[in-house]
């Protein structure tokens, strides 16, 4: 009894609960939902939240009120400088990844020097940077769409590129396995989950806790930024507020993985069933004729309730 | 007439610790009224129980004749007892004015506060150390912009501007120079003479000596003895402290104390709460740190690992100088940090046991990219080797005890060979049985030439582990023990200042 309620409350557990209790909603209000066409379509969506979701994954664990607001500017970011890196030319896919992720990368390092040597609050900073990145980017394209995708990125990201499957997966399966890598089995990783434990704790360890939390920033820049290329191949062009969208779900995905907001804990493998969760509850939703208002007041819910959730079974930990 | 305070058979319980089993105290009106004890034995909670800020469980106080319940420090303040607090309760973002009236705040006409009034009022309280003050204390300064020993006299004048009839001055001249010292006593005679009571505190015996009218001494957490101040010596009053069965249980070393060649030599190491230690550590010594809490000894310790470094002064480790700024560097050199206070500064919350076991190995080996499948024999064998009880290493912390916790803080340096390990009160409220496999184990490391550096708040844990003791002293060494001198006798009375 106690042991069938330990599983109901591990995080992985709920999320994947919830992402097969969604599929059948949707099946039932409109059939055909949980086909297999369908099935990749959904699964196309969630990898475009689940990578901007791995660098959040990153900044939440790393703790200190960790949170990175600025990875919607960055995706637009990466998009619009990708969609002119390429101008609709198959040659320029890889100059345009190296591109748009090499700026969000840096822009993440500013945010992470914020943070790390201005002292400035997480949330503060990257809000503020945000800003920044949208007004910029709004001067220099004066708010209309420029640049296009390369054909060969399109279909990458649209069509079945290997056993039926997308590319745009396989990126995601990479992706995933980079992170499985780097939180687990490198001193980046276990460096990332020891300051978002203790900090104090981990600086008498010895572990550069500084440089770390940079990077931690810089890398969700970086995925923000690969978002923003995989974005245009998934829309066909780019305009300036194309990542906006992706803020607020970035972070309950990572949350609904049982990534706690409180750093140190989760990982990406949740974030990534968060992510595919989410996309299910807004395709329900848009089943069911909600329009973008009534979905984020379903998102802002959501949020809230897992917070409750998760803050009760913290205590109760303790 | 019965005295101003009678306090008898006063006992408190901290959980399983018993603070206070038989305090007794009584305080005449117009008297200065030192109390003197060892670290634990009791005299920081018999002064919050006097001002309410701890209840008793048990025993009797008498204010005026008149039984008191002192249960919290509002009604405490009513009855005109005032507690000195060491730098706690001022607010760094106001003034000196501010400050001093806080919480008793001046009004002027229509019952509205009047800022006038409280810089004038804090102007007269000033003018009385105005001769040792120091540039900048004015009623307008901010606090958070005073010295240390500005601010310790601003929280003077806040406790002299209630109008107390008995205040407590726990440490209040910790952080003074002799002249501003002279000044306070100034103060306190003419307190004195007006019919205010004082509980007087100090880690220095001759300030003691110079003040107190008469001595309560606390052993253990019961009342030991009261002398007057004239008719009794140092002696005297150090041997009630330590009392007269304290002779030590040691274990004598079959070599004597030192005899390695020098592992780590610190020369003139001066910061904020030190001045100008030097020490020298052999391989296989195991050197500690006495005296009484706060003296800089946790602060040495720190410095020497990078955490808190030394604003100047040189370490050299082997023979040759090394520059540590950082734990990091600390770590690569081979020393090793155990903090007494495992939560705040070893414990990886949430995180395996593995996890906690791990950050050293991965730091002094450079493990960018580490297979925990390597690791694991090492750290199996590290945490086995102290009698740790733990179902995995996959556990989490948490599921451990504060002994077992504490064991896998120290298994983590021990893993990685370290040469010098600094214990910052590690066997702090860790259990009887986690303690004595601890000190086995240390001596053990030692007797392998590993050199070790011991603070402990327990002066028996000190006397039945070192092969010397430094005595501390206001962020100095005021003595060294070793050999014969290595009594409790010489360490309490060296940790109030006095040559051994």
């Amino acid at each position: 009894m106690s042991r069938t309620r330990a599983v109901l409350s591990n995080p992985l557990v709920l999320a994947a609960l919830s992402v097969l209790a969604l599929l059948g909603i949707g099946e039932i209000l409109s059939p055909g939902f949980a086909q297999g066409n369908q099935v990749t379509r959904l699964l196309t969506v969630s990898a475009l939240l689940g990578i901007v979701a791995a660098g959040q994954c990153l900044v939440v664990i790393g703790g200190r009120e960790g949170i990175d607001l600025s990875v919607g500017a960055m995706i637009s970011l990466g998009a619009v400088l990708a969609g002119n890196v390429m101008s609709g030319a198959n040659g320029a896919i890889v100059p345009a990844f190296l591109v748009a992720s090499g700026a969000t990368f840096l822009i993440g390092i500013v945010n992470g020097l914020g943070v790390t040597l201005l002292r400035i609050p997480p949330l503060v900073m990257t809000l503020g940077m945000m800003g920044v990145v949208q007004g910029g980017l709004t001067v220099i394209t004066r708010g209309i769409p420029s640049g296009n995708a390369a054909p060969a990125l399109s279909s990458f990201v649209n069509q079945p590129f290997l056993l039926g499957l997308p590319g745009i997966l396989y990126v995601w399966a990479l992706v995933a396995l980079v992170m499985w890598f780097l939180l687990r089995r490198t001193e980046l990783g276990f460096a990332i989950y020891a300051i978002g434990s203790n900090e104090r704790a981990a600086i008498l360890a010895g572990l550069p806790v500084r440089l770390v939390r940079i990077l931690l920033y810089g890398l969700s820049g970086f995925f923000a930024g690969i978002t923003g290329v995989l974005v245009i191949g998934y829309t066909g062009n780019s305009f300036v507020s194309v990542g906006d969208q992706y803020v607020l779900p970035s972070v309950i995905a990572v949350v609904i993985g049982g990534v706690s907001l409180a750093g140190g804990t989760g990982n990406y493998f949740g974030a990534m069933l968060g992510a595919i969760a989410l996309t299910l509850l807004t395709s329900v939703l848009t089943t069911l004729e909600l329009e973008f208002w009534g979905r984020q007041l379903i998102f802002g819910s959501v949020l809230l309730l897992l917070m409750l959730l998760y803050g009760r079974s913290r205590q109760l930990r303790v | 007439m019965a005295p101003l305070l009678d306090i008898s058979a006063v006992a408190k319980r901290f959980g399983a610790v018993t603070a206070l089993s038989d305090g007794a105290l009584r305080v005449e009106a117009g008297e200065i009224h030192a109390l003197l004890g060892a670290n634990g034995s009791g005299k920081s909670t018999l002064c919050k129980i006097i001002a309410g800020t701890v209840a008793r469980d048990s025993g009797r106080v008498h204010l005026d004749g008149a039984e008191v319940a002192l249960s919290d420090p509002r009604s405490a303040e009513r009855l005109g007892i005032g507690l000195f607090y060491q730098e706690l309760s001022l607010v760094p973002q106001l003034t000196v004015a501010d400050n001093i009236f806080l919480g008793d705040e001046r009004t002027g006409r229509g019952g509205f506060l009047s800022g006038r009034r409280k810089r004038e009022d804090a102007a007269t309280l000033l003018a009385r150390v105005a001769a040792v003050a120091g540039p900048g204390l004015t009623p307008d300064a901010l606090v958070g912009r005073l010295s240390a020993d500005q601010r310790q006299l601003v929280e003077i004048l806040k406790v002299l501007s209630r109008r107390h009839r008995l205040i407590i001055f726990d440490e209040a001249t910790a952080a003074l120079d002799r002249r501003q010292v002279e000044v306070f006593f100034e103060i306190l005679r003419k307190l004195r003479a007006d019919g205010v009571s004082i509980i007087f505190i100090s880690h220095r015996m001759d300030e003691i000596f110079a003040i107190a009218d008469r001595i309560t001494v606390l052993r253990n957490g019961a009342t030991a003895a009261t002398f007057v101040t004239s008719e009794t010596n140092r002696t005297e009053v150090v041997h009630a402290m330590v009392g007269e069965t304290a002779i030590r249980e040691r274990v004598e070393h079959a070599k004597p104390a030192s005899a390695g060649k020098p592992l780590v030599t610190l020369k003139n190491a001066t910061s904020r709460r030190l001045h100008d230690v030097t020490l020298t550590l052999g391989e296989g010594e195991i050197l500690g740190l006495g005296g009484l809490q706060g003296q800089g000894q946790s602060t040495l310790l720190q410095g020497l690992f990078g955490a808190l470094p030394f604003a100047r002064g040189t370490i050299e480790i082997d023979g040759a100088p090394h520059a540590i700024r950082s734990p990091a560097t600390a770590i690569r050199h081979g020393f090793a940090y155990v903090s007494g206070d495992r939560g705040r500064d070893a414990a990886l919350h949430g995180r395996s046991i593995f996890e906690n076991l791990a950050p050293a190995a991965i730091v002094r080996e450079r493990r960018f990219v580490f297979w925990p499948r390597q690791l694991r024999p090492r750290f199996e064998a590290a945490v086995k080797a102290l009698n740790t009880r733990y179902a995995s290493l996959e556990a989490p912390i948490g599921s451990l005890s504060g002994g077992n916790q504490q064991k896998v803080f120290i298994a983590r340096w021990l893993a990685t060979g370290s040469r010098v390990l600094l214990l910052d009160d590690p066997a702090k409220g860790i259990d009887l049985a986690a303690k004595a496999d601890f000190f086995a184990l240390i001596r053990g490391l030692a007797a392998e030439g590993v050199g070790i550096i011991f603070y402990a708040s327990e002066d028996a844990e000190l006397l039945s582990l070192c092969d010397r003791i430094l005595v501390f002293n206001s962020g100095r060494i005021s003595a060294e023990l070793s050999g014969p001198t290595l009594t409790s006798f010489h360490l309490t009375h060296a940790a109030y200042g006095e040559a051994a």
